[in-house]
């Protein structure tokens, strides 16, 4: 179990910055700006959430295993497959929190930076992100929950190797179909304090949200 | 020397905004029922809107210019604008949102003196909901001094604010304007705040520039009869100001309204009536005792119903009033053409204008 732990621990330290960095950017590219295709890139970035997992993980199975680059590297079925497959049906949550987030800022605070002499960039440091910063911070807690806890997509790119690939939530289902239900409940305990601590943070930002508005 | 010379053009489907007008180094107000395009002139000049064509220069540099393609952006105009809403950065405080357009090492001392100045001091690291109304106001005025621009523009500074706040912060606003030589645009409808703070006035309506006029002038009957007609909205009245039983009455031959004002304005004047701020009566219902003085019968003669609104042609005392209201309102009064109605107008909803009105505001 120990490995297990570690590995889903290591996934989580490589998956909470990629998820802060990608979902932020598409969060705002969502909120703030208009172009051609934004409603197919709208319906791409949520349709993670509308599949289930082992539909979404085959499909990344298939295009995966067809690059080049990939294959040779043997990603699949290795730790880097476990650390990026929780990223897919987690980055959906990430953006939309970023993505309410940048839109609940009230435009005229960016305008009046705007006539200040702010660029857009220091506009986005300066108040842009300290406003949305509680959203964020909100959906990056059940984004990391969502990605600690996937199996399906895991399973389907990166397997259920124990002490490469072998997640939390993998240990249990191992550890159930072994009939070892003692480790799997001690798994799942674990998974269910770590849940309610995330979700604890959440209601908790979003009540100073409240305040701050 | 004209500062601020503009002309521009922006089509929003069903309306039109066409703008012209020259500044000089003054105060000048932007008047016009709401609607008229005021508030999209001035985020045209500050770079937050882009017109389809026509050229702002300000001091002699070209802020745009759609024959030769030029647009200097927001952030490099050196325009100060306060909003309607204040936009004050919820996150910092009154020291830091002044501090925000500042840049150097000095610019912590700057942007206190800026809060001392506006009668602020002690209160630097208030959140701006740890503030009032009043001091809130003060803050986005001193923010958008304090990296001294080239220009200010104010879109409805005072709409929040009643009675004497409002009169002090007039006061105040024209003596930063004045001191600090930045000139200055002001978006308002009350002809009160057009009369107290501006040497000019734009008027608008329609998305249009209908004249330029010198405020000195506006006491000139001939001038007001332009900006009512201009307008076309709101009601003016010739007369004068008299006291009776203790109390200032505004009189003229067929009729008098009671008047909250100082006994300095006895003798000839005219009034200002929002249309906003005629209210119809119920007749079986006690009138509020703020209407109880200028209970008037009229007879509608027209009816317009625009965007919501209903707009009251209304004859009665000899004058023909303008009434605006929500059109959910009166619901119960089955408002149509030809009908007696009752109307009255609080005497602190009555805008003078007289010829000593500057010396006293």
């Amino acid at each position: 179990m120990i490995s297990s732990l570690i590995i889903s621990l290591k996934v989580l330290a490589i998956d909470v910055p990629l998820l802060l960095i990608i979902g932020v950017a598409l969060g705002w590219i969502l909120a703030k700006t208009e172009f051609k295709g934004k409603d197919l890139l709208d319906v791409l970035v949520i349709l993670p959430i509308a599949l289930p997992p082992s539909v979404l993980g085959l499909y990344l199975l298939m295009t995966l295993s067809h690059i080049p680059f990939i294959r040779e590297a043997e990603v699949l079925f290795s730790f880097p497959a476990a650390a990026l497959a929780p990223l897919f049906p987690s980055l959906p949550i990430m953006i939309q929190a970023a993505r309410s987030g940048f839109s609940s800022v009230d435009r005229q605070l960016e305008q009046a930076a705007r006539t200040l002499g702010d660029s857009e960039l220091k506009i986005f440091w300066r108040i842009t992100f300290p406003l949305s910063r509680l959203s964020i911070m909100a959906g990056l807690a059940l984004a990391s929950m969502r990605a600690l806890g996937d199996f399906g997509v895991t399973l389907m790119i990166a397997g259920n190797i124990p002490g490469r690939t072998q997640t939390l939530p993998l240990f249990i289902y191992s550890n159930v179909e072994a009939m070892n239900f003692l480790e799997a409940n001690i798994a799942a305990l674990l998974l269910t304090i770590l849940g309610i601590a995330s979700l604890l943070i959440v209601k908790k930002l979003e009540g100073r949200h409240i305040e701050l508005s | 020397m004209n500062c601020l010379e503009a002309s521009f053009s922006k089509d929003l489907g069903s309306f039109s905004l066409r703008i012209s007008f020259e500044l000089g180094e003054e105060i000048a107000a932007l008047f016009g029922p709401s609607g008229a395009g005021k508030s999209l002139t001035l985020k045209i000049l500050a770079g937050l809107d882009r017109p389809k064509e026509g050229r702002i220069v300000l001091n002699g540099r070209v802020l745009y210019d759609s024959a030769s393609s030029v647009f200097v952006k927001a952030c490099q105009r050196r325009i100060g604008l306060v909003f309607q809403e204040l936009a004050l950065f919820p996150h910092m405080t009154a020291l830091e949102n002044v501090a925000y357009g500042l840049k150097g090492p000095n610019k912590w001392k700057i942007a206190r003196q800026w809060l001392d100045r506006v009668k602020l001091e002690g209160l630097y690291d208030r959140m701006p909901n740890q503030l009032s109304g009043g001091q809130r106001q003060r803050v986005a005025l001193a923010r958008a001094l304090a990296p001294k621009p080239d220009l200010l523009l104010l879109d409805e500074p005072f709409s929040a604010l009643d009675g004497p706040m409002r009169r002090a912060l007039r006061r105040e606003l024209k003596k930063l304007s004045l001191e600090s030589q930045t000139p200055t645009i002001y978006v308002t409808h009350d002809i009160e705040d057009v009369c107290s703070l501006a040497s000019r006035v734009f008027l608008i309506r329609d998305g249009k520039t209908l004249a330029s006029i010198d405020v000195d002038k506006l006491w000139d009957p001939h001038a007001q009869e332009s900006i009512w007609h201009s307008l076309g909205w709101g009601t003016l009245i010739h007369g004068k100001i008299e006291e009776d039983g203790g109390s200032l009455y505004f009189k003229w031959d067929k009729g008098r309204l009671k008047v909250s004002c100082s006994r300095h304005l006895i003798g000839e004047a005219s009034v200002f009536i929002h249309p906003n701020h005629v209210k119809l009566l119920y007749p079986d219902v006690p009138v509020d005792p703020e209407l109880e003085a200028n209970v008037i019968e009229g007879k509608i003669i027209e009816k317009i119903e625009i965007n919501g609104s209903v707009r009251l042609y209304i004859k009665g005392s000899g004058i023909e009033w303008h009434a605006e209201y929500p059109g959910d309102s009166y619901l119960m009064l089955e408002i149509k053409e030809g009908q007696n109605v009752l109307f009255s107008i609080a005497p602190s909803k009555i805008s003078l204008l007289t010829p000593c009105f500057n010396s006293v505001s």
